[in-house]
């Protein structure tokens, strides 16, 4: 019998009550059909055609105007609507736009060592397309 | 005065007892495992990049993704990888769909939005399993295009030969560059379309879970929130492996 309870005890931390704090379900979404969930639907939706149109997009940037445009120009298009992408699907398909303001920081200060890692990189691969096309090596 | 209260409703939000971030252990720490993931993918991506900055030459993605199953040899650039984006990003809508209906307890909704998210990634990895297979044929792999001294014919349909820079380049930097994209190819590729079948496990999982009711006894469906964390980031660094690979 007290074997019993120990491993409900049991079963009950471990997952439900610290959950429940901040699931939504304790905040009464009870009703699927309801206007604001509803609204947020087509919130979903929304970003879902966004989504799509910049993807359309981008295929026909890569398609039809890949070798006449400049490519610096493409290259600054593509990472523009990639980034742009990017941003509504961790704002709202992943939530992070709803979550409290210093937890949304602890998760993007560490992304933006990317910026330096991408400048660095991109140096160095400068310096090997200098070396290999400097003829006194070869 | 005002400073002193703001103070007090700083001490309570760190003083313990409750998440200062609002969200559950769990939960966070998907976010960090994500984030690690991502500095993964990141540093994939951008040995890929510097690699194909300092190349002089570069294989044409509109030349090499041309194929569309069963169009023969139909010259369609990027179609067949249009729709393999347009799935995935059909499967994340479907996947936060279900997360909505976890919100609110709606257990039939959670059922059928995860069936939809589940049939998404198997297409997903179908179509990248037929791109794989097609890229074989055609001799590439990892490893492939290392001798030198081969015809530039076996190479030069990955190129864009209409353009004269790129012809003279051919010669010398032609079998490194075609080997070095296979190789970077293959490995991210690979490296997601490993996450994406993880992924389909995990929610059929989920999905098991769900049916027998695991979640309404315990309260809540936070871990379809969670799992649908880990899927939506998989579509995420798809946006950028669809950019960086057959895009730029």
């Amino acid at each position: 019998m007290s074997a019993h309870n120990h491993s409900n005890d049991i079963q009950h931390l471990y997952e439900g009550d610290q959950s429940k704090l901040y699931s939504g379900v304790m905040s009464h979404h009870t009703d699927i059909n309801s206007s604001e969930s509803k609204k947020q639907i087509g919130r979903i939706w929304k970003v879902f055609w966004i989504l799509l149109a910049v993807t359309v997009v981008e295929v026909v940037l890569g398609m039809f105007f890949s070798h006449s445009m400049p490519k610096g120009l493409l290259a600054f298009f593509f990472l523009a609507l990639t980034l742009f992408k990017a941003g509504y699907i961790v704002s709202v398909f992943m939530h992070l736009g709803d979550e409290v303001k210093s937890f949304m920081i602890t998760v993007l200060i560490p992304l933006t060592l990317f910026v330096w890692f991408i400048i660095a990189f991109l140096m160095d691969g400068g310096f090997w397309l200098h070396m290999n096309n400097w003829s006194g090596l070869k | 005065m005002a400073q002193a209260s703001a103070t007090t409703a700083e001490t309570k939000v760190w003083g313990g007892g409750r998440s200062p971030f609002n969200v559950s252990y769990g939960k966070m720490m998907m976010w960090f495992f994500l984030l690690t993931d991502a500095f993964t993918f990141g540093a994939f991506l951008i040995s890929y990049g510097t690699t194909r900055f300092f190349s002089t030459v570069w294989p044409d993605p509109n030349q090499v993704f041309h194929a569309f199953p069963f169009m023969g040899h139909a010259n369609l650039p990027l179609l067949f990888v249009s729709l393999m984006t347009f799935i995935l990003i059909m499967s994340s809508v479907t996947m936060v769909l279900a997360v909505h209906a976890g919100h609110y307890g709606d257990r039939q909704g959670v059922i059928k939005w995860l069936l939809w998210t589940i049939i998404g990634g198997i297409c997903f990895l179908s179509c990248q399993a037929w791109e794989w297979t097609h890229l074989h044929h055609q001799g590439a792999w990892w490893g492939s295009f290392t001798d030198s001294t081969a015809p530039l014919s076996s190479i030069e349909h990955f190129f864009n030969m209409k353009n004269p820079d790129v012809v003279a380049a051919l010669p010398a930097g032609g079998m490194q560059a075609t080997h070095d994209f296979y190789n970077y190819f293959f490995t991210i590729t690979g490296f997601h379309g490993g996450h994406v079948a993880s992924g389909v496990v995990l929610l059929i999982m989920v999905l098991i879970n769900t049916i027998n009711g695991v979640y309404d006894r315990r309260g809540h469906y936070e871990m379809v929130e969670k799992i649908g964390l880990y899927w939506h980031f998989v579509d995420l660094v798809w946006v950028f492996v669809f950019t960086c690979f057959y895009l730029l």
